[in-house]
């Protein structure tokens, strides 16, 4: 049985068009691409600091 | 594809040929995304529009480039209703890739329409409001408006999972199996609208227990053959009296029974009917009210504005053709000049045409040609005048009526102003007048004019003796 109360909890406010920008703003944006590359950059350092 | 490390194309090889870097995980990074997309792609054509939601955004967390992908997930967005969902996409997508981006058309086509948009913006509002009469606990208030909402955007499927849900809470199955029906027509495989429908369903497949199956029991009836017949009798069933009077009770007691159906079965039906139709009729009227209001006050701004510019070129028009209106001057300038060509030696009437222009206008405010000319005739009748001036300023002067001495001597130093003799009255007659603040100002005026002059000396001499008076 579906609990009314509970299902409502579900259902969050819609973003308005004024509140696009901010959205847009904090939007996280990294990728895996963007990880591989960091972590190829942090071992090449790491190789240059040993050598 | 190209390398993360310089920038170049790739090739098949499993690293860039321009700077040697290791390129094959990146790669299979890519074809992943790809992978994710193409299954977005295939579920978004057969409207599953939840699952190609989450395979497009797992295609972006693997490549946040993926523009096909992102704008993809705009368009579902937009599908689903989620209007601001589906415009950040593609703004983020314009600003990856700012020329041969499709996004800019989406968005254009939104922003093109302020009336669409303001529209949907009043509709997320609503779906708010809706969200926040839920909470209040004011379920009618949050029905009417999640109705406002859907008959201005009928595809925004949250909204018609709150309106399920309510009616859901208020036991109304079917409405609520309609609502819920409408959201797997725009979107197939959303896990909690199939919830609520399997819920609704479950409410209203009838029960098996309150309808026991009417069998007729083994000892109602004796069984017995004769012949090849199979002959069934009826046990306390008796033959009906055939009676007139009652046949006609029989009668008027199934009219009975038919009317009470009438009254307690089909009227509040039809009552139900009416009362639903109002209310449908109210929230259209309603919505439309509000988008005429939007365009009403829209009409309102546009004819302030077209007011504002009638009265500046009424104003502008009224400088130009009014009484004292610059084609008023200028044709009193062309006829000062027209009288100046044919009649040189009456410089009176020329005179008293320029002193009228010069009353009416602001010689800065005129064009550079209207001033030129105005100074031309002026330089041209001027001496003369001047001269005619003086002559009456003397005549005056000697009958001691030195206030229109002032007015002429004035007049002949302002249309000659190297009228020496014009100006040196000019500052005995305001000295005569007792007016000596601008019989001071007249003689300083003569001491700049012509310096080292017999004029200037005497006038030097006439502030010396005012000023050791005072």
């Amino acid at each position: 049985m579906i609990n009314f109360e509970e299902e409502l909890k579900k259902f969050y406010p819609s973003l308005e068009v004024e509140d696009a920008e901010d959205a847009i703003y904090n939007q996280d944006l990294t990728d895996m691409a963007d990880l591989l590359v960091k972590m190829i950059k942090e071992s090449e350092e790491k190789a240059n600091e040993v050598s | 594809m190209f390398c993360y490390n310089c920038g170049c194309q790739l090739s098949e090889h499993d690293f860039c040929t321009a700077c040697g870097a290791d390129v094959s995980l990146y790669k299979k990074i890519m074809y992943v995304s790809n992978m994710f997309y193409n299954e977005g792609l295939e579920r978004a054509g057969v409207r599953d529009l939840t699952g190609a939601v989450n395979s497009l955004r797992q295609s972006l967390k693997f490549n946040k480039n993926n523009i096909d992908a992102r704008n993809l997930l705009g368009l579902v967005y937009f599908e689903m209703g989620e209007v601001v969902a589906a415009l950040s996409e593609w703004v983020i997508s314009k600003n990856l890739r700012p020329e041969k981006n499709i996004a800019d058309d989406y968005i254009e086509r939104l922003q093109s329409n302020a009336s669409r948009l303001d529209s949907i913006n009043q509709t997320i509002k609503k779906y708010n409001q809706a969200l926040v009469y839920c909470h209040q606990d004011s379920k009618d208030l949050a029905v009417i408006q999640l109705k406002k909402v859907l008959s201005l955007n009928p595809r925004f499927i949250r909204a018609h999972q709150l309106l399920a849900l309510l009616y859901m809470d208020s036991e109304q199955w079917e409405r609520a199996e309609r609502e819920l029906k409408k959201c797997v027509d725009i979107d197939r495989n959303n896990t909690q609208t199939l919830r609520y429908l399997k819920e609704v369903e479950l409410m209203l497949v009838p029960d098996e227990n309150t309808k026991p199956p009417t069998k007729r029991k083994r000892d109602e009836a004796v069984r017995y053959q004769s012949d090849n017949e199979i002959i069934i009798q009826p046990l306390n069933v008796k033959e009906p009296k055939k009676s007139g009077v009652s046949t006609l009770v029989n009668i008027g007691i199934g009219l009975v029974i038919g009317l009470a159906a009438m009254y307690f079965l089909v009227m509040p039906a039809a009552q139900s009917n009416a009362r639903k139709e109002a209310q449908d009729t109210i929230a259209r009227i309603s919505s439309e009210s509000d988008a005429k209001t939007v365009q009403l006050q829209e009409l309102e701004t546009k004819m302030a504005t077209m007011q504002t510019d009638y009265d500046a070129l009424a104003r502008e028009l009224d400088g130009y053709v009014g009484d004292a209106g610059t084609l008023q001057n200028i044709d009193s300038l062309l006829q000062a000049a027209s009288n100046y060509l044919e009649n040189p030696e009456d410089v009176q009437a020329t005179a008293s045409e320029l002193e009228a222009i010069a009353e009416n206008v602001e010689m800065a405010n005129m064009s550079e040609e209207f001033q030129k000319l105005y100074q031309t005739i002026l330089a041209g009748i001027g001496k003369d005048l001047s001269d005619t001036y003086y002559t009456e300023g003397q005549d005056a002067y000697r009958t001691e009526d030195y206030a229109a001495a002032i007015e002429k001597f004035e007049k002949a130093a302002y249309y000659d102003a190297e009228n020496a003799d014009a100006w040196y009255y000019l500052g005995q007659a305001y000295l005569k007048s007792g007016d000596n603040e601008n019989a001071v100002e007249t003689f300083d005026q003569i001491i700049q004019r012509f310096p080292d002059t017999d004029r200037a000396r005497r006038a030097q001499k006439e502030k010396d003796a005012i000023l050791a008076d005072q």
